[in-house]
């Protein structure tokens, strides 16, 4: 055999090798060569066209760079107010997100019951379900001739419908149903690690369970509630279709506003700046993020 | 007898009230997740004209309509064909992937992976729409190959993921004998770590498959008249007739959606890929 045995343990173990391996280095360059290039292009290409639009001073034609468009998005009532709603309704549908999927994050970290696996796939189940699938269910559950009404119609409470579509939180209901899963898996992971032998020290210390899960498990799972709540925060702001089906034009977000000006009014630099500020409202979550989890490393 | 052990004995026979208000409180929200998911069903075998519930009579009426319609059966046509060959090449360049990033050590290694991931939270709607900005000139807006580049990109992530969770459990000995005895690099991946990988690329199939079968956001501004994915005609059609033929789409789809996790969660355990 020509290879010494010595030498591939150390390619495959990842070992320092004592010069520069080029076959291993050109291996590995070919292996990953295939999903750089699809990110670059896909991915890469398509963000910075975007940057690019949103400065430029008109399009077709553009003669010089300019910030107009951003002072005309952030100086516009109009599009602050779909800003601040599409950032108020991330927050809130994040919130109530967290605190649903806890418990049930709970459950699936430390419960004995049997029929937990069958939970745990009833809770990710939702995610393979496409999302129009779902928002025409929330249509008959909400809607004038919908479930509610007609139960509530029956038990003699109300006369004529209630309005519960095109409202802002028949949005949140709708993101909060599509995103719980997201946050149970992120928080179960976290739950699932911790030793719970602090949760049994403190309680043989004398704490009662309240105050054994406010000061010792609620903290040591902070991370996957705040990893859970980025994942849920991005898919928010940049969702589409929930707001346009359960708000059915009533409810105007920034991903509606994009739409709008690229496809509808053809205002490219004017949609480009606005989604901009969405990528940018994403990006200072991530570096919130990255700030916690430094800071709390170091703890 | 140890404290722990007098504690777990004290909670393990009896259910606690607080397990049983959680048990309760978990069987809430699974409720909540299913509600809206399974109402579609007694809707799509409705008489009436409208979403109205409960349904007033039995009919199939909606379900002839559904066939009859030629662009849904065309529109379902190009999202599988667009889910296939999507897959296909993104578990290419996902599994890839994850062999360049398990069985090598490079510096930047994490900071690749979460490049990698990046798909998965940057927003749809401005991908979408710098994809459309980037096509326009390119002559690949309404083309097949610009909507396959965009499907690559959101499914990558999720053949990645799979892909290095079952490569983490493939034993390395395995490929360093396979290596001893003289396979190159590329006969020990092909026989030896490829054949190991399978659950993974099966798991990673069945998300991609979903995933760009339902992709929504970014393929309404790649596809148009002529060429239009199952989701937008779907969505299109709500626009203007909110009647039950897409409750009964919808039936359809949930059934091949359950037929797809009973298959998965038989073969490899929807729950492992998660963990």
């Amino acid at each position: 055999m020509s290879t010494p045995a010595g030498a591939p343990t150390r390619a495959l173990d990842g070992l320092p090798p004592r010069r520069i391996d080029y076959g291993r280095l050109f291996s590995l360059l070919m292996l990953l060569a295939p999903a750089a290039l699809l990110l670059a292009v896909g991915l890469l290409w398509p963000f910075l066209t975007m940057l690019r639009m949103s400065f430029l001073d008109r399009y077709p034609d553009p003669s010089a760079l300019t910030l107009e468009y951003y002072t005309l998005v952030l100086g516009d009532p109009y599009f602050l107010r779909i800003i601040g709603r599409t950032f108020s309704l991330a927050l809130v549908v994040t919130v109530i997100t967290a605190v649903l999927a806890y418990p049930v994050a709970w459950f699936l970290a430390r419960s004995r019951s049997r029929y937990k696996h069958l939970v745990f796939l009833a809770v990710i189940s939702p995610l393979m379900v496409s999302i129009i699938v779902r928002s025409i269910g929330w249509t008959i559950v909400l809607g004038n001739e919908g479930l509610i009404n007609a139960l509530l119609h029956g038990l003699g409470l109300i006369d004529g419908p209630l309005q519960l579509m095109q409202s802002f939180w028949s949005v949140v209901l709708g993101m909060v149903h599509i995103l719980i899963p997201f946050m149970v898996l992120s928080i179960a992971s976290v739950l699932g690690k911790i030793d719970p032998s602090y949760a049994e020290a403190a309680y043989v210390m004398g704490a009662n369970p309240v105050r054994t899960f406010l000061k010792v498990t609620l903290p040591l799972s902070v991370q996957g509630i705040a990893s859970g709540s980025v994942i849920v925060f991005c898919l928010t702001i940049g969702a589409y279709v929930t707001p346009v089906m359960l708000g059915r034009g009533k409810v105007l977000v920034m991903a509606m506003g994009i739409f709008e000006q690229m496809v509808v009014t053809v205002d490219w630099p004017t949609g480009a700046a606005v989604a901009m500020v969405l990528t940018m409202g994403t990006m200072l979550v991530l570096i919130a993020y990255g700030l916690f989890l430094r800071r709390y490393s170091r703890r | 007898m140890s404290s722990s052990e007098a504690l777990s004995n004290s909670h393990a026979p009896k259910a606690t009230s607080g397990e049983r208000a959680l048990s309760l409180y978990v069987c809430l929200i699974l409720l909540f997740l299913a509600l809206p998911i399974f109402i579609v069903v007694p809707l799509a075998f409705s008489s009436d004209a409208s979403l109205s519930f409960p349904p007033h009579g039995f009919s199939f009426r909606w379900f002839v309509n559904m066939v009859n319609r030629q662009e849904f059966l065309r529109a379902a046509g190009l999202s599988a064909m667009l889910a296939v060959v999507a897959t296909i090449c993104s578990l290419i360049v996902g599994s890839l992937a994850a062999v360049g990033l398990v069985r090598y050590h490079f510096p930047g290694r994490d900071t690749l992976l979460m490049v990698f991931m990046t798909p998965l939270i940057f927003p749809a709607i401005v991908l979408g729409a710098g994809l459309a900005l980037m096509f326009s000139p390119l002559g690949l807006l309404r083309n097949f190959w610009g909507l396959l580049l965009a499907h690559m990109v959101v499914t990558f992530p999720y053949c990645l993921r799979t892909s290095l969770a079952t490569l983490h459990e493939v034993d390395k000995a395995l490929e360093e004998a396979a290596y001893t005895l003289g396979a190159n690099r590329w006969r020990t991946f092909r026989h030896v770590t490829l054949p190991l990988m399978r659950p993974g690329l099966l798991a990673g199939a069945t998300f991609s498959l979903i995933i760009s079968f339902d992709e929504f956001t970014i393929t309404m501004f790649l596809a148009g008249p002529g060429l239009m994915t199952l989701p937008l005609e779907m969505y299109n059609y709500t626009e203007f007739s909110l009647d039950p033929t897409i409750a009964a789409i919808s039936t359809v789809l949930l059934i091949i959606t359950s037929i797809a996790i009973v298959i998965i969660e038989k073969l490899v355990g929807l729950g492992k890929q998660f963990s």
